[in-house]
C-alpha cells in the first residue's frame, strides 16, 4: 500500500510516504520553501515525497491528514462562544482564519492531488502524536503520553501500543485532559510573557531555566492544579489564549509576576529584571516536569510498561524527558526525532496503515534520516563558479583533513546524505566545533548563529564514549539517540568541555551509533585521535529565523553569510576564501 | 571602500507628506518601535536576497545577492540596536503609541517579494524600484530627524547601501536584460501599482468581512454563546475518557 501522511496549517507543514508499511521519505515543508516554520498547506514538501517515492497520485491507497477539521472548528468556535462576550474581536478574525482555507482540508487534497475523496482519511490529532512515538519505536509494548498546546480538544492523552505476535498493531488511548487546560499552553504563555515567540522559542524558556532558581514555584502551582483524578486544571483567570490570539496572558498574570519582557530587550542576567526572568522560566520549567512525571509515574503503575513513548511537542523538552527516565519508574523512554507537529504527518501515515488497514506490522530503520539528500557535486560547481577553494578527497583524508581543521578552532558546515525530519540537527546538516572552550561557544553564538548567550550548545559523541563523558542514567543512551535527553556533563570533563557544558553542568547529548550516520561518526574517531577527545559541538545547521539548510546551495549560501570556515558535503571540501566587498561592488555596478 | 553615494532625493509626494513625516518620528516610543519593525523587514529582505541567491543560475548575480543580503542583515542589526537603545531610555507605557505603519514603510515593507519562480530580469527590476523607493524614504526619515541625530546616523550609514543596490541591481538589469531592460522596468512599475491595489482591496474586504461578522456575533450568536456556556459549566476538568469508537474510526473529519 501507498500511504501519503500530511501534517498542516497550524505549524510546522510536512509530508511523508509510507510504501508497504515502511517510511520511504518525509520532509518538512519549511525546507523546501525555506520558510521558518512554514505552516502553508505542503505542495512542496508533497510533491517531493511522491517523486521521491517515484508514486503517481492516481497509485495512492490513502492520504491521511494529521487531525480532523471539523472537530477543532467545533472547539473554536465553542471556546469563542463560551467567551461571550469578551471573544468579539476574537470572532471574526477565528472565523476567517478557519473558513479561507483550514476546513476545507478533503477538498484541498483531492483538487490538489486528483485523488477521490473516499481515499482521504483523517486521524485525531494526539493519535498522529502518538502513532509517531510508539510505531516508529521498537517497543513491542509502551505506554504512551502525548502533551502538546492543543490538538481538536485533547492537549494531552495517555494510552499504549501493543506489537502483537500475530503481527498486527494496536494503539490505544485511554483519556484525555481536554483544551483550555494544557501544559502546552502553560509553557507557551511564559514563552510568550519572557517575550519570545510561541511555538518556535519554548526551547529558549528551557536554556533559559538553568540560569534562574525556582523562586516561584508557588505562584505558578496557583495556576496550574491538580484535580482528584491525577489530571490538571488552570486557572483561567491567569489566561487570554482561550479567548483572544492577541495575548496569552492576563493582567492578573502580569499583576503576579509582573510586567513582561519586551522581545527587543536583551535578558541581562546581572540585573534584578533578567534574573526575574530566569527565575520566572526557571520556575515553570520545574512545574512542568513535575507534573510530568507525576503522570508519567501513575501511567507506570496502572499499564505496568517498561517502556514510554513520548510524542507532541511538549516531548521536545530534554531536561523533562531525562526527569521522567529517571524518576517515573519506565526502564526506556522513546521520543520520536519529530515528537511535533511535523512528526504528525509520519504518524498519521502508519496509524492509518497499521490500524485503519490492519497491515502486518514491520520493522521502521531507527533514524531520523527521511529528507532530500545532498550533492557534493552541487557544491563543487558553485564553489568554482564563486573562486572558492574546492578540494576532493579520498573518504579517509577528508576525515583527517576536517579532523585536524577543528582541532585547530574550525567551524565546518558539514552536509551528508539525506537530511533529517524534524527540528534537530543530527548528523547530517550540521554546523560542527571544537566543544572544549567557552570562546568556541561564544563565537558561534556571535559571528555565526547570532543568538542569545544564554542558549547552549549540544554536543556529539560516539555511543561507546558517550557515558566516558556523560553522566547517563539506565536508558539514556536511548533517549540522547535522537538528542531527546538533558544529563550531567561529567564534572570531570567540564573544563575541557566547556562549548558543551550549559551553565548547570548539563549538555543535551546525542549519542551517535555507527550505523546511523557512520561518515559523522569517522569524523568523531578521527577527532578522537587528534585531540583525545571523541566529542563535537553539533548545532544546527541554519542561521537565525531560517530553517536548517536543505541543498547543497543553500547550505553554500549560509556559509558564505556567516563565520563558517569550512563546508562539506560529501566528499567536497570548501575553504573560504576572503572575497573583497570593493572589487564586487565594482563589478556588479 | 565605499562608493560615492548619488545624492538620494526624497519623491515629490514623500516631500509633501513631510509635516505628516515629521509627526510619525517626533515621538520617541513610536520611533522606537517603527525601527524594530524597519528590523524586522531588512531581515526578512536578506533572507529573500538570499534566497534569490540559492536559486539563481547566475554566478555574479549570486555574489551580488550574497552581499546584498548581508547588508540587510547589518541594517537589521543596526535598526534593532538603536530602537531597543531608544527603548530602554524611557519607561514603556502600558498603549502604545499608534504606529502608522502604512505611511512609513521600511524597505519593501508593502511588497511582497516572491523570489521562487521569478526569473532574475524581474527580480533585478523590482529590487531597484523598491530600494530606490527605499532610498528616497529614508532621505526623508533622515531629513525630519535633525532631533535625534543617533537614529540619523544610522540612516546615514544605511543610505550609502542603498545607493549601491540601487546602481547595482540598475546595472545588472542592463546586463541581464539589454534589450527589454526598460520594459522590465515599466511592468515592475504596473506590478507594484496592481500589488497596491490588491492590498487595498484586501484590506477593505477584510474590514467588510469582520464588520458583517461582528454584527452576526452579537445578533446571532448570543442564545448559542448562552447554550455553550451552560454546557461548559457541566464540564469537569480533569480527565475525560476516549471511547474505543474514536480509537478507530479514521474516515471522518469530525
Amino acid at each position: 500500500m501507498k500511504i501519503l501522511g500530511i501534517s498542516a496549517h497550524y505549524h510546522d507543514s510536512a509530508a511523508a510516504l509510507v510504501i508497504d508499511s515502511v517510511p520511504v521519505c518525509a520532509v518538512q515543508e519549511e525546507r523546501l520553501s525555506r520558510r521558518k516554520n512554514d505552516a502553508a498547506f505542503p505542495l512542496s514538501a508533497i510533491d517531493w515525497c511522491l517523486e521521491h517515492g517515484g508514486v503517481q497520485p492516481e497509485e495512492l491507497d490513502a492520504v491521511v491528514f494529521y487531525e480532523r477539521p471539523m472537530l477543532k472548528f467545533e472547539r473554536i468556535l465553542t471556546c469563542t462562544l463560551r467567551s461571550f462576550p469578551s471573544s468579539w474581536r476574537a470572532f471574526p478574525k477565528a472565523m476567517k482564519n478557519l473558513l479561507g482555507e483550514k476546513i476545507w482540508v478533503r477538498g484541498i487534497i483531492s483538487s490538489h492531488l486528483g485523488v477521490p475523496a473516499r481515499k482521504i482519511l483523517f486521524t485525531e490529532h494526539h493519535q498522529s502524536h502518538a502513532a509517531a512515538a510508539f510505531l516508529t519505536s521498537p517497543s513491542r509494548r509502551a505506554a504512551i503520553l502525548t502533551a502538546d498546546g492543543v490538538g481538536e480538544w485533547a492537549t494531552l492523552t495517555i494510552g499504549h501500543g501493543e506489537r502483537r505476535p500475530d503481527g498486527s498493531a494496536a494503539i490505544t488511548l485511554l483519556r484525555e485532559i481536554r483544551f483550555p487546560h494544557s501544559l502546552g499552553m502553560l509553557y507557551s504563555t511564559f514563552t510568550a510573557y519572557l517575550g519570545f515567540a510561541v511555538n518556535e522559542d519554548e526551547y529558549k524558556v528551557m536554556g533559559l531555566a538553568a540560569y534562574g532558581r525556582p523562586t516561584m514555584v508557588d505562584r505558578i502551582r496557583k495556576l496550574i492544579q491538580r484535580t482528584p483524578d491525577g489530571a490538571f486544571a488552570l486557572d483561567l483567570d491567569y489566561f487570554e489564549y482561550q479567548t483572544t490570539a492577541e495575548r496569552s496572558f492576563s493582567s492578573r498574570f502580569v499583576d503576579l509576576f509582573g510586567p513582561p519582557r519586551e522581545s527587543s530587550e536583551p535578558i541581562d542576567l546581572a540585573t534584578a529584571t533578567g534574573q526575574r526572568f530566569a527565575d520566572c522560566a526557571c520556575s515553570v520549567q520545574r512545574v512542568l516536569e513535575d507534573i510530568l512525571v507525576e503522570m508519567a509515574r501513575e501511567l507506570q503503575r496502572e499499564t505496568g510498561a517498561a517502556d514510554l513513548c513520548l510524542g507532541g511537542g511538549v516531548a521536545l523538552n530534554g531536561v523533562a524527558n531525562a526527569r521522567i527516565l529517571a524518576e517515573s519508574g519506565f526502564e526506556r523512554v522513546f521520543v520520536p526525532a519529530a515528537p511535533g507537529d511535523a512528526g504528525c504527518a509520519l504518524g498519521a501515515a502508519l496509524y492509518a496503515d497499521r490500524i485503519h488497514f490492519r497491515n502486518p506490522d514491520r520493522e521502521i530503520p531507527d533514524h531520523p534520516f527521511w529528507g532530500p539528500p545532498v550533492d557534493g557535486a552541487d557544491l563543487a560547481r558553485v564553489a568554482r563558479e564563486d573562486s572558492q577553494l574546492v578540494e576532493e578527497l579520498d573518504e579517509y583524508s577528508l576525515m583527517e583533513r576536517i579532523a585536524g581543521d577543528l582541532a585547530a578552532g574550525r567551524i565546518v558546515g558539514w552536509m551528508d546524505g539525506a537530511s533529517e525530519f524534524g527540528p534537530r540537527a543530527l548528523g547530517h546538516r550540521s554546523i560542527l566545533a571544537a566543544p572544549h572552550t567557552a570562546e568556541m561557544r561564544d563565537r558561534l553564538n556571535r559571528d555565526i548563529k547570532y543568538r542569545e548567550e544564554f542558549r547552549p550548545f549540544a554536543p556529539v559523541v560516539p555511543i561507546e564514549a558517550a557515558a566516558h563523558y556523560f553522566a547517563l542514567p539506565p536508558g539514556g543512551l536511548r533517549l540522547a539517540r535522537f538528542m531527546s535527553g538533558v544529563f550531567p556533563v561529567r564534572p570531570e570533563w567540564r573544563s575541557r568541555l566547556a562549548a558543551i557544558t550549559h551553565i548547570d553542568g548539563t549538555a543535551r547529548v546525542q549519542a551517535l551509533e555507527r550505523e546511523m550516520a557512520p561518515r559523522l561518526y569517522a569524523l568523531l574517531e578521527a577527532y578522537g585521535r587528534c585531540t583525545g577527545i571523541p566529542v563535537l559541538l553539533n548545532t544546527s545547521f541554519n542561521l537565525a529565523g531560517e530553517p536548517i539548510v536543505n541543498r547543497a546551495i543553500e547550505g553554500y549560501s549560509t556559509f558564505r553569510r556567516s563565520g563558517i570556515d569550512i563546508l562539506v558535503a560529501g566528499r567536497t571540501l570548501v575553504v573560504k576564501r576572503a572575497s573583497s566587498a570593493a572589487k564586487l561592488k565594482e563589478t556588479g555596478t | 571602500m565605499r562608493l560615492v553615494s548619488p545624492k538620494v532625493r526624497a519623491t515629490p509626494l514623500d516631500r509633501m507628506l513631510r509635516p505628516v513625516h515629521s509627526w510619525i518620528w517626533a515621538d520617541a516610543e513610536r520611533r522606537a518601535r517603527k525601527l524594530l519593525r524597519f528590523a524586522e523587514t531588512e531581515a526578512d529582505g536578506g533572507r529573500d536576497l538570499s534566497r534569490a541567491a540559492e536559486l539563481t543560475p547566475d554566478p555574479l548575480l549570486r555574489r551580488l545577492y550574497l552581499a546584498h543580503a548581508s547588508d540587510e542583515q547589518r541594517h537589521a542589526e543596526l535598526f534593532r540596536r538603536r530602537g531597543a537603545g531608544i527603548l530602554r531610555s524611557f519607561p514603556s507605557r502600558s498603549q502604545p503609541a499608534f504606529q502608522a505603519n502604512w505611511l512609513a514603510p521600511g524597505e519593501r515593507g508593502l511588497d511582497d517579494l516572491r523570489v521562487d519562480n521569478t526569473p532574475d530580469d524581474a527580480l533585478l527590476a523590482f529590487l531597484h524600484l523598491s530600494e530606490k523607493a527605499a532610498a528616497s524614504r529614508f532621505a526623508l526619515y533622515r531629513e525630519v530627524l535633525a532631533h535625534d541625530p543617533a537614529t540619523r546616523a544610522v540612516f546615514d550609514e544605511i543610505l550609502s547601501d542603498e545607493a549601491f543596490h540601487m546602481n547595482y541591481t540598475y546595472s545588472q538589469l542592463t546586463r541581464v536584460a539589454p534589450r527589454r531592460y526598460r520594459r522590465r522596468l515599466w511592468w515592475s512599475r504596473l506590478a507594484r501599482l496592481w500589488k497596491g491595489y490588491l492590498r487595498l482591496a484586501t484590506a477593505l474586504a477584510g474590514m467588510m468581512g469582520t464588520i458583517v461578522l461582528t454584527i452576526q456575533y452579537f445578533i446571532l450568536l448570543p442564545p448559542f454563546a448562552w447554550l455553550a456556556k451552560r454546557a461548559g459549566r457541566r464540564e469537569a476538568p480533569g480527565w475525560t475518557p476516549i471511547s474505543s469508537k474514536r480509537n478507530n474510526s479514521i474516515r471522518s473529519q469530525y
